[in-house]
């Protein structure tokens, strides 16, 4: 346990925090100069750099970049004339062999990178050295679907925030790596888990959770930066979740509900509020004009046994806006109600100017789905705008789950797009997702509440026979038209990443990872890893040379090799 | 019921007047089956020195709740709370593992579970090596007469404590089971 654990209670362990406490209030004073600019040596992390963040060359200040989420690296030294001289600046092997999707983060030439089981490393970004190395001592129960995975930290002031799969929130001194406090985000026995980075902004960090696959009731939560209290949450389950009984999804197409059947079960039930799901895994957007932030919710529990959660099953699957200081509810738009096939969403949102139904240009959020649709949605009152030309075949779309060997079914239960985030190039109003193409029976079976055990209510299980593949899509957001579309060996997970460059950068599960001209789908270069590439990359620059960076360590979930690489590429 | 049942039966009833501050007494009493030096004591008792904590935890506590039944844990967790199990899960992970002395599976043998493994994707869950983590168990080098028993019973349904499990051993054969059982005891 530490100093400032929120838990600490008692005289004598109080007595020695605030004594602590007042040490470091003086020392932390003299060193709070501000010191330089951007393009100086800015180590403390401010609300400025991180508002600005989409501009700078230099650092990579959040997850998916900045609050827009657009992972559009804004330097141009490496492009489309010059990737292929693109070779590793250093490679950098982590202690834990195992599935990888961290997103980099950097700054002021410090690169913060996680592993599998929480682990943080601070890197020095030009060479690799490591600076300091924190395991987090995990309690004996977390309870995760799809590997022990950390997707990174977030940054701020001088601290790095991790979430960890005992769903704990910590903060670590940026400089050290000691811990400053720790503070509980949910019981890790009733299911709930942390994979997701946190997000940063105006003094507070805001998380999801994941646990769909366990029966939980879902939320973000924000906690306080400095102490770790707990601010506001947001319960991702409406108390009244049953909503409108749509017959359609969002794009119209028939759910084969039989909705007299849930009415009854309802009367019979009541309202599955409870153990409903709905996981956040990625990191909301924020809007900082409107001062509300964008994220989608995950799938209801049990994934695919619709019997005891009547109803349309409000907020799962669906993309919701709250306010940023109060945690109230602004709008929602679920794209699939009442699913019954893990087609839910978890990619992270982006925000974006696009064309609305009169070609005005509006204020418009980005998601794309496990049904492998790219959605563009109105930020100021959720609606649907369109959504985007299929970017993976269809099949038997929205059957229902059958008993036994079970339906057959396209997309796959993975997606479409999985958690992997976008990128957009705003200066071609296209955004790049990654997808999968996995054929699948989907079968149902009741089973009771197993008490935060797995509870999926049947099985979505890959087909052997059928051969599975992948793409990497660029889609117009403006029209919803696929602009180019690159197929690859394997299904993807990992993440994207644009460049001022012209550039794309993502890896594949075989250990690929690619460069592609991002107005044309022309591959430019390509390195094998020789572990699954399944992580987001991110571009930075120390002493004016620009580098790409990825982790390279294999996936759980689609079972890629295994590594324990993060490597960074430069240009002589 | 076998002899050593019995006479755990007796030590139990010896025992229970005593009850446990602290777990010391309740090691013991885990000795007499799960073997002194973590060697258990019968080939259809587990190996649970080294074994990950929260998988520990978990069945200690669906014992008492009865979703695992079985009538020798049963009177064994009866009493006991979440802490003295949350003990007693710490104590036996930080144990090293035993050596049971188990032949590798026979390439045949191995050859066929691994197919299994990899159609089922066990190492999604089980993770590399079959160690597992936190609340998925260690499998490998687990006792062959308990694995092959414990796998059975959760396709039978006699082990009803996870849906997954019994789900997915219900779609292999009992050779597909003798196999993985064999070639999980032997790695
Ligand atoms: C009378 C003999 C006996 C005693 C005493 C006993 N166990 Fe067991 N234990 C068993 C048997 C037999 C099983 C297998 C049960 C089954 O699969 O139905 C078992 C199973 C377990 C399991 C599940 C392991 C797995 O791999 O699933 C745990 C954990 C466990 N015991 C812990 C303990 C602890 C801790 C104690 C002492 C407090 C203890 N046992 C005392 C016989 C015993
Ligand atoms: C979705 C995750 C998952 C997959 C896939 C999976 N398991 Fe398990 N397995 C578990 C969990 C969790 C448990 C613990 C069950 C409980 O809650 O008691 C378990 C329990 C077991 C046990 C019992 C161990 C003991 O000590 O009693 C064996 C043996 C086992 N699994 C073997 C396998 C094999 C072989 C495969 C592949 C054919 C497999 N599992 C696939 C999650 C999984």
């Amino acid at each position: 346990m530490s100093i400032g654990n929120p838990r600490i209670s008692g005289g004598v362990a109080l007595a020695a925090l605030l004594a602590f406490g007042t040490i470091l209030g003086t020392s932390a004073r003299a060193d709070e100069v501000n010191r330089a600019t951007l393009y100086g040596d800015m180590t403390t992390v401010s609300q400025d750099m991180l508002n600005r963040a989409g501009q700078d060359a230099n650092n990579f200040l959040m997850t998916h970049g900045d609050y827009t989420q657009k992972r559009y690296f804004p330097n141009r030294q490496i492009n489309t004339m010059n990737v292929r001289h693109l070779h590793p600046a250093w490679i950098f092997q982590t202690e834990v062999k195992e599935t990888q999707e961290t997103a980099p983060i950097v700054v002021d030439g410090v690169m913060y990178v996680t592993t599998a089981f929480d682990h943080v490393y601070a890197l020095d970004a030009r060479t690799g050295a490591e600076l300091w190395h924190y395991k987090q001592p995990l309690g004996a129960i977390t309870t995760y679907c799809c590997g022990p995975n950390n997707r990174g930290v977030a940054v701020y002031g001088n601290m790095v925030y991790l979430a960890t799969l005992d769903s704990k929130l910590v903060a670590l001194d940026a400089k050290t790596g000691k811990v400053a406090w720790q503070s509980d985000i949910a019981d890790p026995e009733l299911g709930y888990s942390e994979t997701m980075a946190p997000t940063a902004v105006d003094g507070k960090i805001l998380i999801g959770t994941t646990g769909g696959e366990y029966g939980i009731r879902g939320f973000v939560k924000a906690f306080d930066a400095k102490t770790g209290k707990l601010i506001w949450t947001f319960s991702t389950i409406a108390d009244n979740s049953t909503g409108v009984w749509a017959t359609k999804d969002a794009t119209g197409q028939d759910l084969h509900r039989d909705i007299a059947a849930e009415k009854a079960a309802l009367a019979k039930l009541g309202d599955p509020a409870k153990k409903l799901g709905g996981g956040v895994w990625q990191n909301p957007s924020v809007d900082l004009a409107n001062r509300r932030i964008y994220f989608v919710v995950g799938n209801p529990s049990p994934d695919l046994d619709g019997a005891p959660r009547p109803g349309d099953n409000l907020y799962t699957d669906s993309l919701v806006s709250v306010d940023l200081d109060t945690g109230k509810y602004v709008c929602h738009f679920q794209y699939v109600p009442h699913d019954l096939w893990d087609l839910d969403a978890v990619s992270a949102t982006v925000l974006v100017d696009a064309k609305d139904e009169h070609g005005a240009s509006v204020p418009a959020v980005l998601h794309a789905g496990k049904t492998g649709f790219v959605y563009v949605n109105d930020r100021k009152d959720c609606h649907l705008i369109r959504f985007s030309e299929a970017m993976v075949p269809q099949e038997n779309m929205f059957a229902l789950p059958t008993p036994g060997v079970g339906t057959r079914m396209l997309p796959g239960a993975n997606g479409g797009v999985e958690w992997s985030p976008m990128a957009v190039d705003p200066t071609l109003n296209l955004t790049y997702a990654i997808n999968l193409h996995q054929p699948m029976h989907y079968s149902v079976k009741s089973a009771a509440y197993p008490d935060g055990k797995l509870w999926l209510g049947g099985a979505f299980t890959v087909i052997p026979e059928e051969e599975q593949w992948g793409n990497v899509t660029a889609v117009d957001y403006n029209t919803g038209k696929i602009r180019w579309q690159v197929k690859t060996a394997q299904p993807m997970i990992g993440g994207i990443l644009a460049t001022a460059g012209g550039l794309v950068f993502t890896g594949e599960g075989n250990g690929f990872f690619k460069a592609y001209d991002s107005s044309t789908g022309a591959e430019l270069w390509r390195f094998q890893a020789g572990a699954g590439v399944n992580a987001p990359p991110s571009g930075y620059t120390v002493e004016g040379r620009e580098y790409i960076v990825v982790g390279a360590g294999g996936n759980a979930q689609v079972d890629s090799k295994r590594g324990n690489n993060i490597i960074a590429f430069t240009l002589d | 019921m076998p002899t050593w049942i019995l006479a755990v039966f007796a030590a139990l009833a010896l025992i229970a007047p005593a009850h446990a501050d602290g777990i010391a007494e309740k090691v013991t009493l885990c000795a007499s089956c799960h073997g002194e030096n973590g060697v258990p004591v019968d080939a259809k008792i587990p190996v649970i020195w080294g074994q990950n904590a929260g998988y520990l935890y978990i069945e200690l506590r669906d014992f008492k709740r009865g979703a695992r039944a079985s009538e020798v844990m049963a009177p064994v967790v009866a009493d006991m709370s979440r802490d003295e199990m949350m003990a007693l899960a710490e104590y036996f992970s930080k144990k090293p593992w035993p050596n049971l002395a188990q032949k590798p599976a026979d390439a045949a043998t191995a050859e066929h579970a691994q197919a299994v493994a990899n159609s089922a994707q066990c190492s999604q869950c089980h993770l590399a090596g079959f160690l597992g983590a936190s609340l998925v168990p260690r499998v490998s080098d687990q006792g062959y007469d308990y694995l092959l028993t414990t796998l059975e019973a959760f396709r039978s349904g006699a082990r009803a404590n996870n849906a997954w499990m019994t789900d997915l051993m219900k779609a292999y054969s009992e050779a597909d089971i003798k196999a993985l059982a064999a070639y999980l005891a032997g790695l």
